[in-house]
């Protein structure tokens, strides 16, 4: 029972935070309606049992898959193996995953089809797929990963000056928005089953990390490709649709649910698959741990419906309306503080910053700590929040202006901080931007953006992600540094007593 | 501590407790006089009938290895044991077995010692299973079916002279598994039997294992 009770304690001083400072909020600047306030604590409720449970399904389920699929690809020692099954992995999975699907309706949207939501999954999906199968050679070769993410995100800033800033953003995005939360444990527990092999013990941590990072930075380019090459340059205007908050308390959980069902379903129907095909021929697992295996998949199903509905049906409307209402109010210091504060917390209830988190613990022996990285990862996500709110704010600054140096500072970080934290940091990027991010965050942006006169809630949400994505990578790298200058055997001499 | 250096007898604490505890033990283990010691990651196997159901059936752990001198060993183990409460179940266990030379203590004697047998009248002994990575659940299921409690597992890597390959250009040492069960002596023999019937231990290549005394325990049923 210790082990239950111990997760959900974990998962609620996770959500807890958030929902504190929703209920403060409530009382002081931004009082919500009745029905507002019971769906929100509804969905707060659900998702400290989706969470939970979706934890214990990663735990079961989807990391021993990713895990057992990374060895037997490299077991295979034949090159054409490990490339196509990289390839044919990351195209389906890309392809299910929901958020992809959601991006990619919004750029359809705003170019008012000129790209159309079937290309562009298909080509992020293609872009994804070439990338992972290059991040599984890259670790099957020890090409050392901050060479690779020197030439991507060179790309990245070459595509970037033939960009338009609106669709600059867009594409930004997309490297949060193509790592879910069921992608991206899936990618880890793939890298790591790839370099648990490996002789070298401090391969181990500088190789099981990065895979995520190369793979976000396939999305990021193919949709710039898509924009440069469709010549949509043009300055694109977003509808100033009101929003309509829901009247009702408990009627957008069950609107909700089928599509969420649907959604997450569809998400693990290539993981599942492959595990089967793959069981067939090659694990030939025991029946006792297929079924733990299964039991583990269900869990991540019945996990992730219950969060993704909590968040979508809960949280989203509050975001939006505590965003209208605080940038109503005349004092605007208070949303650049208060964006940093819901940066801060929300990020501690991503589903896989916990997987990235447990997984930095256990390649480091418990040597780099979780609650240090959330730390990191917390104030680097606040940061992104507070800087994205003072771009909606202040008119005149876009968002390549934190982006070009941000990345710039983050590339050249990497050629001195530890190769292990080069990694965990580069990960963090796709895995700060979760479904809490592009929902709750999103929508407090959103809302803000509305109230801001002059800012666009369509063009200026964009990019929320992007920042979100992005300072992790300085931050934990920064964390890195400090536990480079610490690490030194202190008193090695008068350890004595 | 009157004992002259070449009659100092060492001991090898190994205590297994929840994950993020293995500093703590570590921090009153240093307050008794242990110069040090190395923590390392596993998995305990936990009984409760409603946890099988729902398929959970491992939980994270740490591993704490430490040498002490016998005295050291033996009060540090009884201070653990107050401390962290390993009478009440599932807050842990604790062992020590008789080590027969300690090199690298930071006063930098070193010293062999011959080992006295049976004085402290051992109860109960840990069998050591190496095998393959995925394994481990196995052995544990062997070891169960002839008596034992549950067991730990601790994720290693080796290979014998049977298995060390490059895959590409990575060298390779294949993922193994270190198997912890501790048992009462008159299950021991049984235990043994089993896990080498089940899992083929004498055919090579399918694993190793051992049997060492034990000459304190703390937490066990």
């Amino acid at each position: 029972m210790n082990v239950l009770i111990g997760k959900f304690k974990e998962v609620l001083f996770a959500v807890l935070p958030t929902t504190v400072i929703v209920l403060v909020l409530h009382f002081t600047l931004t009082p919500l309606d009745a029905p507002m306030l019971v769906r929100f604590l509804v969905g707060a409720v659900l998702i400290v049992l989706g969470l939970s449970v979706f934890l214990f399904g990663v735990d079961l389920g989807i990391s021993p898959i990713g895990h057992l699929m990374g060895g037997t690809l490299t077991k295979s020692n034949k090159l054409w193996v490990v490339v196509a099954g990289g390839l044919i992995l990351g195209f389906f999975i890309s392809i299910a995953e929901p958020d992809l699907h959601i991006l990619a309706g919004q750029v359809d949207f705003v170019t008012s089809g000129v790209i159309s939501k079937l290309s562009i999954v298909a080509v992020v999906s293609v872009g994804i797929a070439v990338m992972l199968a290059l991040g599984l050679v890259r670790i099957v070769y020890n090409i050392p990963l901050y060479k690779i993410l020197t030439v991507l995100y060179a790309i990245v800033f070459a595509l970037g000056v033939f960009t338009s800033p609106e669709f600059l953003a867009i594409s930004l995005d997309a490297s949060g928005a193509t790592t879910g939360a069921m992608t991206v444990p899936f990618i880890l527990a793939l890298a790591l089953g790839v370099t648990a092999l490996k002789k070298d013990p401090k391969a181990l941590e500088k190789d099981s990390f990065g895979l995520v990072a190369i793979v976000s930075a396939g999305a990021i380019i193919s949709v710039m490709l898509m924009s440069i090459l469709s010549g949509v340059d043009r300055d694109f205007a977003g509808p100033a649709s009101e929003v309509a908050y829901a009247a009702s308390i408990f009627a957008p959980f069950g609107q909700k649910l089928p599509t969420v069902v649907e959604e997450v379903f569809v998400a693990l129907i290539p993981i599942i698959a492959a595990f089967l095909i793959l069981q067939y021929v090659s694990f030939r697992l025991p029946g006792r741990s297929v079924r733990k295996i299964l039991t583990g998949l269900v869990y991540t199903f019945t996990g992730l419906v219950l969060f993704l509905v909590g968040v979508n049906a809960g949280f989203m409307d509050v975001g939006t309306f505590v965003g209208y209402r605080l940038a109503s109010l005349d004092n605007k210091a208070l949303v650049v503080g208060l964006g940093f504060l819901i940066g801060l917390v929300t990020i501690l209830a991503e589903p896989a910053v916990y997987v990235l988190t447990t997984q930095i613990e256990n390649v480091t022996s418990g040597y780099v700590r979780r609650k240090i990285v959330l730390l990191a990862l917390s104030l680097g996500v606040g940061i992104a929040v507070a800087l994205s709110m003072l771009r909606i704010i202040v008119p005149g600054i876009q968002l390549w202006h934190y982006v070009l140096p941000g990345y710039v500072l983050a590339i050249t970080m990497t050629y001195f901080a530890p190769k292990l934290f080069v990694g965990m940091a580069f990960d963090s990027g796709g895995v700060a931007s979760g479904p809490m991010t592009a929902t709750f965050v999103l929508a407090f942006a959103q809302g803000v953006a509305q109230a801001i006169e002059g800012a666009n809630v369509v063009v200026d949400g964009f990019g929320v992600i992007a920042m979100v994505a992005m300072t992790p990578l300085i931050t934990l790298q920064i964390l890195g540094l400090i536990f480079k200058a610490k690490s030194g055997k202190e008193g090695v001499a008068a350890d004595g007593q | 501590m009157d004992n002259s250096p070449d009659q100092k007898q060492f001991e090898l604490m190994c205590v297994v407790v929840d994950f993020g505890s293995g500093s703590k033990v570590m921090k009153i283990a240093r307050e008794h006089g242990v110069t040090g010691g190395t923590i390392c990651l596993g998995l305990g196997t936990i009984r409760s009938w409603l946890l099988e159901l729902l398929a959970i059936t491992e939980v994270r752990k740490e591993i704490v290895l430490m040498v002490a001198e016998k005295v050291v060993a033996y009060n540090t183990l009884e201070q653990l044991n107050k401390d962290l409460k390993f009478h009440k179940r599932g807050h842990g266990i604790a062992f020590s077995t008789s080590v027969k030379s300690f090199i690298g203590a930071v006063d930098g004697s070193s010293s062999a010692s011959e080992e006295s047998r049976g004085e402290e009248n051992p109860m109960h002994s840990v069998v050591f299973v190496v095998v393959d990575k995925g394994k481990g659940e196995e052995v544990i299921d062997a070891a169960r079916k002839a008596g034992a409690r549950g067991g730990t597992v601790i994720n290693a890597r080796g290979s014998g002279i049977h298995e060390a390959t490059t895959l590409f250009s990575m060298a390779i040492e294949p993922e193994k598994e270190i198997v912890m069960v501790i048992a009462k002596n008159e299950l021991i023999e049984g235990i043994v039997t089993s896990v080498r019937e089940k899992l083929r231990i004498d055919e090579p290549g399918n694993g190793i294992m051992f049997v060492q005394d034990i000459n304190k325990t703390y937490g066990l049923y």
